[in-house]
């Protein structure tokens, strides 16, 4: 269960703030320059598995919200019989040239989620190896995920403007 | 084999060998690519229809576009499509490759599959069911009996114009004209 794992996050990480839900999910809001630290705690803690790298754009906050959700393999953050439950990593970013430290030293496998994001959303990591296009093909004035994006007017100046080849196609 | 086709064997044997012998070239684009297996295995075989897949373009003559085209995969596309030999023939597979389909505004789709290569037939549909290709199978004889499956044909008259819209899409591409630029304009 995740409630002792909250008491020492709270009593280790000063600018944290720890929100227990009742399905005993752990969310966790942290300061941008404390995801490094607090994630290696947690895989100490045993939530060994990052499953993903996600990001919220919030734009009436302003900001650009990163998720990182944690669980555990081995079952050492959970009792036996106890619901896998999941950690839940959250940190906010300005809209206006995001960036925050990579956490590859501690989740390797955060490295494609990291190049999506940074190609989707313009979240930059330092220290980040490559951080090079992943998906996409071209260049965007404005990455295509966040939502001030216009998908249609960008359709319309991109690929509407391609003329038809042969009549009648 | 067919008596009732021995004369349009003796006319145009080359025409009749293209019909019965289309090789597809296994090239999954999009989720259509969930309909070939089953058309190509024991269910439904498309081997009757002398429909095979081939797992290289240097061997094939049909190309099969199951859904919709990103724009990282047109670039595969098309350098599939110019190394196949000719005559080969393009089938649009469900409505992606038509208009677009579901991805109409999607920042990374291409809507019209015929403004980037030259596409001899489509068959409609989300997805369309195993017999619309073989419904497709079968308009492609008659198109090709009539001279109308034409596609690359028409590839080489219009090269210009379809390499300008490649380029517009892709960007500058990496690899050279397939054939003079200056013809068709």
């Amino acid at each position: 269960m995740n409630g002792p794992l909250r008491t020492k996050l709270d009593s280790i990480f000063r600018d944290v703030e720890t929100e227990l839900a009742d399905d005993d999910r752990l969310t966790v809001c942290v300061p941008k320059d404390s995801v490094v630290p607090v994630l290696s705690f947690l895989r100490g803690e045993g939530c060994d598995y990052l499953q993903l790298v996600s990001c919220v754009d919030w734009t009436e906050r302003g900001e650009l919200e990163l998720v990182y959700v944690l669980s555990s393999y081995t079952g050492e953050a959970n009792p036996p019989g106890a619901a896998r439950a999941n950690v839940l990593v959250k940190t906010g970013l300005p809209r206006t040239h995001p960036s925050l430290p990579t956490s590859i030293g501690v989740f390797p496998s955060a490295e494609p989620y990291e190049r999506e994001l940074h190609e989707l959303f313009g979240v930059r990591f330092e220290g980040h190896p490559r951080l090079t296009p992943l998906f996409l093909e071209r260049e965007y004035e404005v990455p295509p995920f966040r939502k001030d994006f216009d998908t249609r007017q960008y359709v319309e100046d991109h690929f509407g403007s391609i003329p038809p080849v042969e009549e009648g196609s | 084999m067919d008596r009732n086709q021995l004369a349009k064997w003796f006319q145009a044997p080359t025409k009749m060998a293209h019909k019965y012998s289309l090789h597809a070239v296994y090239f999954c684009t999009g989720c259509g690519i969930i309909e070939v297996p089953p058309v190509i295995t024991a269910r439904w075989d498309a081997e009757r229809f002398g429909v095979i897949p081939t797992a290289t373009p240097r061997h094939a003559n049909l190309f099969l576009i199951t859904g919709y085209v990103s724009v990282k995969t047109l670039r595969a596309i098309i350098r599939t499509y110019e190394q196949m030999p000719e005559p080969k023939f393009t089938v649009g597979f469900g409505s992606c490759p038509i208009n677009g389909g579901m991805y109409w505004d999607s920042y990374n789709t291409i809507k019209h599959l015929d403004r980037y290569i030259p596409v001899d037939g489509w068959i409609a549909g989300c997805m369309p069911r195993p017999e619309a290709i073989f419904v497709a199978v079968t308009h492609l004889w008659t198109l090709i009996d009539k001279d109308m499956a034409d596609g690359y044909k028409r590839y080489r008259t219009n090269y210009a114009a379809y390499r300008a819209n490649q380029e517009r899409a892709l960007g500058e591409l990496e690899w050279p004209p397939l054939f003079p630029m200056e013809r068709g304009r």
